[in-house]
């Protein structure tokens, strides 16, 4: 259908389009070529399609023109009404349930169970008398043997029938009557088929394993074994007569163990392949937010772990990699060429591997070194002190400025309650880069009569709390001893003021 | 409300359901169509589906390893070719969806050809039309009309998309229709039926407001489909040719091999996405605007100033052409329309086609037409559009003269049959098959809008022309569309203004009308509007419906 395009496969530079052959190739090669400069270029695109987008939706200037030698449409003539209604926007209506369906899958097997349930009846019936007729115990002495065939299921009296039900010819005394071991029906020779005890075997014991890949089923009628009837095949082993019939529902239970116990090469490499992928996108779920905090400085997760993340998943791009590879060959050089739909299928497999590799490919290129990481942290370390810093500077200050205050009012009115803002005198700056936990005013409850030296420890009590929840535990230390250093300094000021 | 969004949810749970491993979908020749509309290869294929294959193809091999999921429409065909599949079961397991109502007597055939048990799932999945946008449908019947009446079969295909519509957007609608139209009487009772008798399947948890399936006839508007376009999708249509988001451009002069066909899609193009909507001019600048950056950014000197500069550029920069393929496909769409716009003269006979449908003066008209239809410029089709405009709108003027145009026409070598279709537009669309004032000269509040329009200037000489479809739709859910012209069927009648709206134009609608109806939708919160037709027309689809009577 048409949709199928070609598309280039393998591990392509999403920069230059160059197939590197490997993952680790790839890395290199972009680490090597594309470090830095093609990060911005990739930005810088990023940003143009921001730009248009911005173009086409927002405010347009409506003089601007599209001239071209061919066109002569004039500015003033062409210029659009309703800019506001532009663009294809699916978001505006709410998200929806999915349509109407309808099962008919009971109806379907309702239909098909009674016919179905009649074959798997009869073929079960089949099996237990072919379990009998083959055991061990079985008599195979020729006079014994017909008695106790005749006791597995029960013979239909030769009267019963003058022609053969299969070929419709009279029975004579050249044509004789012949008896289905299985189910007891006549047919004549020429229409009986042999079942030999290797194919029984294989039926009634799921354990059966064949030795080596010969082909088991009913024997094949030839000339030379036409009159065969006695109870040793050519090969001088020994089967069973059965008739059509029987034979038919055998070969079907036959074809569906089948079935379920093979799996071609293809699928085993795609189940294993198909593993990896599920791996992988379950070793980047945590994966990403790791590189992503450790970036930032943070030390959450270990840089180690990290990097042991990191080199299993590239090892299962490796695998994956691999395995998709062996699909895409299967068969290439065999005798028999696959046919073109199994190759267009293992080509569609290489394709979707690729894919997902090169999907995911941007959350491994990016995990700080040793040194940078060092680097980061102490940054880090630095800006969350002068955060801290800076908190401190705003209590002493609101701690001064309430004593004047409290001074103004020891010299005028004596009651007014004092009513500091502290919201608006806390320096934030920083701190929004830093974390993924902002403190929020919400949890800190201080009353405004407070010291204000006690809002500020209240507060960072309160950033303790959430630091200590966003297990940010760097923080919570530093914060502790901005606490005790807030601490030893309030005690320090209120012996001063009892003084 | 969104027809893309159910198609798509129906897609993506029929794959879910067959669990993990390798997938093939079956499907028949419109499935084909429906779902490559809303998914990309690559998307589908994320969910492994590997093999796309037609179950009327002869060439497919045995695989057992792969699981089927077949999407197929039930057909007596499709049911024959399913039932003979699963006699000889070519995949290992087969999960079967329909796309819409199957007959019990069906589903026992399928049943009895099942003797592997092959079988696991067998559902109803009510995707059966195409979904072009959001908020547009359509079922790709290119002639439902004839002798002025349904065409054998096209009926039922349309009762059959429609009330799939009704099931896939979960809605229960109370059905107006054009008073004016047989056929839309017919398609009217034929869906009434369909939700009677197969009451369970429209049990629905019950809105506030009722909504309503608007059915109208393509005859009281033929003026639309005759006038050259101006917003991209529209006008991509009409010179071009979208079909199922296709755009065969293997006639376009020096045109590469990758480019001979290109896929427009909002659902996996961003930029066609923006600009599907917006004028010619706006589309240029845009695609103008994002290379210049691009340009100014790579430190080119070289100055991009034409479609031609934009060409070489990007043949100039391939690593940019892989990274951009979709600015390179609408450059050479948007180059090879404004080359089509300049050889033909486009212009000139847009303004006078708008001319023609909004408020021309007779003979300042006549003459206009006549002197394009010299012009060395103006193809065949254009002229026809012209002398078709002219004959739709002074038909009963006491003065017009249609033979005369008729005869210029011959003199030019326009084939009879071609001619006759002048006459075919009359037929089909003139005052007598109208159940509407479309030129609004009876109307007096209409002529007096018509008259204020002109005072205000007009702002855009080729976007002049709003579709009638789109001031009664606006009726509609303004809670003021006579009853007389388009009555309920049965007695029961929506007290309230209307939300949810699905509108369906027999004969088919055109993108013109799509972005009318997109228009509503953003201008009316709360107020949700899908256009559907039996097909999505152009001139040249146009001229086929009423050639047929
Ligand atoms: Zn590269
Ligand atoms: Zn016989
Ligand atoms: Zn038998």
């Amino acid at each position: 259908m048409a949709m199928s395009a070609e598309v280039r496969e393998g591990f392509l530079c999403p920069m230059c389009m160059k197939d590197l052959g490997t993952v680790t190739m790839l890395q290199d090669h972009f680490e090597e070529e594309h470090s830095s400069e093609d990060k911005d270029v990739l930005q810088q695109l990023r940003g143009l399609l921001g730009k248009a987008k911005k173009k086409i939706l927002g405010e347009k200037d409506s003089s601007d023109m599209f001239d071209t030698s061919s066109s002569s449409m004039s500015s003033s003539t062409y210029a659009v009404s309703n800019l506001s209604v532009t663009g294809y926007d699916p978001s505006v209506w709410d998200p929806q349930e999915i349509g109407f369906v309808r099962s008919r899958t009971d109806m379907f097997k309702s239909q098909r169970g009674a016919r179905v349930d009649r074959y798997v009846v009869e073929t079960n019936k089949l099996i237990i008398r072919l379990d009998k007729l083959t055991s061990s115990d079985a008599p195979v002495e020729s006079s014994k043997r017909r008695a106790f065939e005749k006791s597995v299921v029960q013979w239909a009296p030769d009267s019963s029938v003058k022609t053969c039900q299969f070929c419709k010819r009279n029975f004579t005394l050249t044509r004789r009557r012949h008896h289905c071991r299985l189910c007891g029906d006549i047919m004549c020779d020429k229409c009986s088929q042999f079942l030999p005890h290797t194919f029984a075997k294989k039926l009634t014991d799921p354990a059966f394993q064949l030795q080596s890949d010969v082909d088991v089923g009913f024997l094949k009628r030839s000339d030379s074994n036409a009159s065969l009837n006695s109870i040793l095949g050519p090969e001088g082993d020994p089967h069973i007569r059965t008739c059509a019939n029987c034979r038919k529902l055998l070969e079907r239970r036959n074809d569906q163990m089948e079935q379920r116990n093979y799996k071609p090469a293809i699928v085993l490499l795609y189940e294993k392949m198909k593993m990896c992928v599920d791996n992988t996108e379950d070793l980047l779920r945590e994966y990403l937010p790791m590189v992503e905090s450790l970036s930032a400085g943070e030390s959450i997760h270990s840089l180690q772990k990290a990097q042991m993340y990191r080199v299993k998943i590239t090892k299962l791009y490796e695998t994956i990699d691999g395995l998709s590879k062996k699909i895409l060959n299967l068969g290439l050089n065999s005798e028999e060429e696959p046919q073109a739909k199994q190759l267009q299928l293992q080509r569609a497999i290489r394709l979707y591997a690729s894919n997902f590799m090169q999907d995911n490919m941007l959350g491994l290129q990016s995990l700080p070194s040793e040194e940078q990481y060092k680097m980061l942290q102490e940054r880090r370390t630095q800006e969350i002190q002068q955060r801290i810093a800076a908190e401190r500077l705003a209590a002493i200050e609101a701690q001064e400025r309430e004593k004047r205050l409290q001074e103004a009012k020891e010299g005028g009115h004596k009651n007014t309650p004092s009513s500091v803002k502290v919201t608006e005198e806390r320096p934030r700056s920083g701190s929004k880069k830093l974390t993924s936990w902002m403190p929020s005013e919400s949890n800190i409850n201080f009353s405004d009569r407070d010291d204000p030296m006690i809002q500020q420890m209240n507060i960072i009590r309160g950033y303790i709390k959430q630091a200590r929840q966003a297990q940010k535990f760097d923080e919570v230390n530093m914060l502790e001893q901005n606490l005790k250093e807030l601490q030893q300094e309030y005690l320090r000021q209120q012996r001063q003021n009892w003084s | 409300m969104n027809v893309i969004v159910a198609i798509k949810q129906y897609i993506s749970k029929m794959i879910e359901e067959s669990g993990p491993g390798m997938k093939v979908l079956l499907m028949d020749k419109e499935t084909t169509s429906i779902v490559s509309m809303v998914y990309a290869q690559s998307e589908i294929l994320q969910k492994e589906v590997y093999l796309f294959e037609r179950i009327d193809s002869s060439g497919r091999e045995t695989m057992k390893h792969l699981k089927c999921i077949a999407f197929l429409r039930p057909t007596r065909e499709n049911v024959e070719y399913l039932a003979q599949e699963l006699r000889m079961p070519k995949y290992g397991l087969y999960y079967i969806y329909f796309s819409n109502v199957i007959s019990k007597q069906e589903v026992k055939v399928l049943a009895e050809a099942d003797d592997q048990e092959v079988v696991r799932e067998v559902q109803e999945f009510f995707g059966d039309y195409i979904a072009v946008n959001p908020h547009l449908f359509t079922l790709n019947i290119p002639m439902c009309c004839q002798a002025l009446n349904w065409s054998p079969g096209s009926l039922t295909r349309t009762v059959e998309g429609l009330t799939s519509v009704l099931l896939s957007l979960k809605k229960c609608p109370m059905i107006r229709y054009q008073n004016s139209s047989e056929m839309a009487r017919r398609l009217a009772e034929n869906v009434r039926q369909i939700i009677n008798r197969e009451a369970a399947l429209f049990e629905f948890r019950k809105t506030d407001v009722a909504p309503v399936l608007l059915i109208l006839d393509r005859r009281d508007d033929a003026v639309t489909p005759l006038l050259n376009q101006w917003t991209y999708q529209a006008m991509v249509h009409e010179l071009l040719g979208i079909n199922n988001n296709r755009i065969n451009l293997s006639n376009v002069p020096g045109i590469s091999k990758d480019l001979q066909e290109v896929v427009l899609s909002a659902e996996h193009d961003e930029f066609y996405a923006n600009n599907m909507y917006n004028n010619f001019g706006e589309i240029g600048t845009n695609i103008k605007d994002l290379m210049e950056e691009f340009q100014n950014k790579s430190k080119s000197q070289a100055k991009v100033e034409s479609i031609a500069d934009m060409k070489a550029f990007i043949e100039n920069y391939p690593q940019f052409k892989k990274m951009s393929g979709t600015v390179s496909k609408h450059v050479t769409v948007v180059g090879e329309l404004s080359r089509l716009v300049g050889k033909h003269n486009l212009l000139e006979i847009s303004e006078t086609e708008q001319e023609l449908a909004c408020q021309g003066d007779h003979s300042a008209c006549l003459q206009r037409i006549k002197a394009l239809l010299s012009n060395e410029k103006t193809q065949q089709l254009d002229m026809l559009r012209l002398v078709m405009l002219y004959s739709l709108r002074y038909e009963s003027h006491s003065n017009n003269d249609i033979a005369g145009l008729l005869e210029v026409l011959r003199k030019k070598g326009v084939s009879d049959k071609l001619r006759h279709m002048v006459h075919g537009v009359l037929e089909y669309g003139g005052r007598k098959a109208r159940g509407s004032d479309l030129f609004g000269t009876q109307d007096a509040v209409a002529f007096t809008k018509r008259f204020f329009k002109g005072l205000k200037g007009v702002e855009n000489v080729y976007t002049q022309h709003k579709p009638y479809m789109h001031s009664v739709v606006d009726q509609l859910i303004k809670g003021k569309l006579k009853e007389g012209a388009f009555p309920y069927l049965g007695t029961s009648q929506l007290k309230e203004r209307p939300q949810d709206v699905i509108v369906f134009m027999i004969g088919g609608c055109t993108y013109e009308e799509a972005f009318a109806v997109h228009t509503l939708n953003r201008t009316n919160p709360g107020i949700r509007v899908v256009l559907g037709g039996t097909t999505v027309l152009n001139l040249k689809t146009l001229v086929l419906t009423p050639s047929s009577t």
